[in-house]
């Protein structure tokens, strides 16, 4: 098969998105892939929407801002839209969002968007996959895939990968992470203070007002 | 304080816009740059986007309103890019810190104030659905930044708008 795998996060490095699609592309070593990396407001500049076009599926990995998309991809979503209603293709498009949220329900609002999007575009909607828990995901690049705190983000990514091989559209999936909401918002908020103390800030500066 | 955060250009801005000393306007000035995802508003500079153009004190400006009102095209049932680049470096109004509200994982209120959050959404070919994915998206961003929803418009031109906004 031929599938682009788009990586929408603004990071050009090491993000939740790349650690997401990184796994992915470990399923799909037999298959021919093309990679983009969406980090601006404007598609890239040596991108070829022909070639885009004439993959069989996409994959758009990123992050939740603000309960939807964030706002240099929405910038590339509607330039990608005037593209494809000029240029019909049969591109299945497939998305994996994710939040900081315990909930990975919380993505539903951008998934409705990117099928929105694939209405306005003329091409057909894969499925979508929230996953909550976001903040875990560079924490566990060293954990094997499927194994211990990584398991349900694991299955979700094999789900996915099942539905791209048969080109199937289905419901879209929605994960947490496989540890209890209490330990992972103790967790994240033990990160948010051990970030502002190696900023040479104290923990009080979190709750600095203007 | 009135917070009006529109895509309007200038000349639609003097027709359908109040000017007066209690409303503040946040247009486009062709500056903003889009969030990095740094969380450097929460760790590095409390409070405040580390970027420094004209859109880096939307923290400070919504803690100060009682009325945030948002004009924006709709754009596959959210934010054109402009409105949402705006919301999207507002995220220092709220603590890093979590909180539960109606059941779900949201980030804890820096600030005491409650402001009213009204929403007018235009364009051409808004679609039903689109319509749909608006509103329990705008709900969801009032539920976020525990505001209370005032209400949601549609039209299809934002001149429809002229008159609401006094």
């Amino acid at each position: 098969m031929k599938i682009a795998l788009i990586n929408g996060s603004p990071k050009v490095k090491i993000s939740a998105s790349v650690v997401l699609l990184e796994e992915l592309k470990s399923l799909r070593s037999s298959d021919c892939l093309v990679e983009y990396g969406f980090h601006t407001s404007f598609l890239p500049q040596a991108m070829n929407l022909e070639e885009l076009a004439q993959q069989d599926a996409a994959v758009f990995a990123f992050p939740l801002y603000v309960d939807g998309i964030p706002s240099h991809l929405v910038s590339c979503l509607l330039q990608l839209e005037k593209y494809f209603i000029e240029h019909p293709s049969n591109l299945i498009i497939y998305a994996i969002v994710n939040c900081g949220f315990y909930e990975g329900i919380q993505n539903h609002h951008a998934l409705e968007m990117m099928k929105n999007w694939c209405i306005k575009s003329g091409l057909k909607w894969g499925l979508g996959v929230g996953i909550g828990g976001g903040g875990m995901l560079l924490g566990l690049q060293s954990v094997p895939a499927g194994k211990g705190p990584r398991r349900n983000f694991s299955a979700a990514v094999i789900e996915l990968s099942e539905h791209i091989t048969a080109k199937t559209s289905a419901e879209d999936i929605y994960i947490s992470p496989n540890i209890p909401r209490i330990a992972y918002k103790i967790g994240a908020e033990m990160g948010w203070r051990q970030q502002i103390k190696a900023n040479g800030l104290s923990k009080k500066n979190l709750f600095r007002k203007l | 304080m009135k917070l009006i955060v529109h895509d309007l250009p200038e000349e639609q801005v003097k027709l359908i816009l109040p000017q007066n000393g209690n409303t503040r306007l946040i247009g486009d000035d062709g500056t903003i740059h889009p969030c990095i995802g740094c969380f450097g508003c929460w760790v590095k500079t409390p409070a405040q986007c580390v970027i420094r153009d004209n859109y880096g004190d939307m923290g400070k400006f919504l803690s100060k309103c009682e009325k945030l009102v948002i004009v924006s095209k709709c754009c596959y049932g959210g934010f054109s890019p402009f409105i949402k680049n705006v919301m999207d470096r507002s995220i220092s109004y709220c603590h890093p810190y979590f909180t539960i509200r109606n059941g779900e994982m949201h980030h804890r209120r820096r600030y005491e104030n409650h402001f009213d959050l009204s929403v007018f959404f235009y364009g051409s070919n808004i679609t039903e659905q689109e319509k749909r994915t608006a509103e329990d998206f705008v709900h969801a961003n009032a539920l976020n930044f525990d505001c209370q929803l005032k209400e949601i418009k549609f039209a299809s031109t934002a001149d429809s708008f002229r008159g609401e906004f006094k």
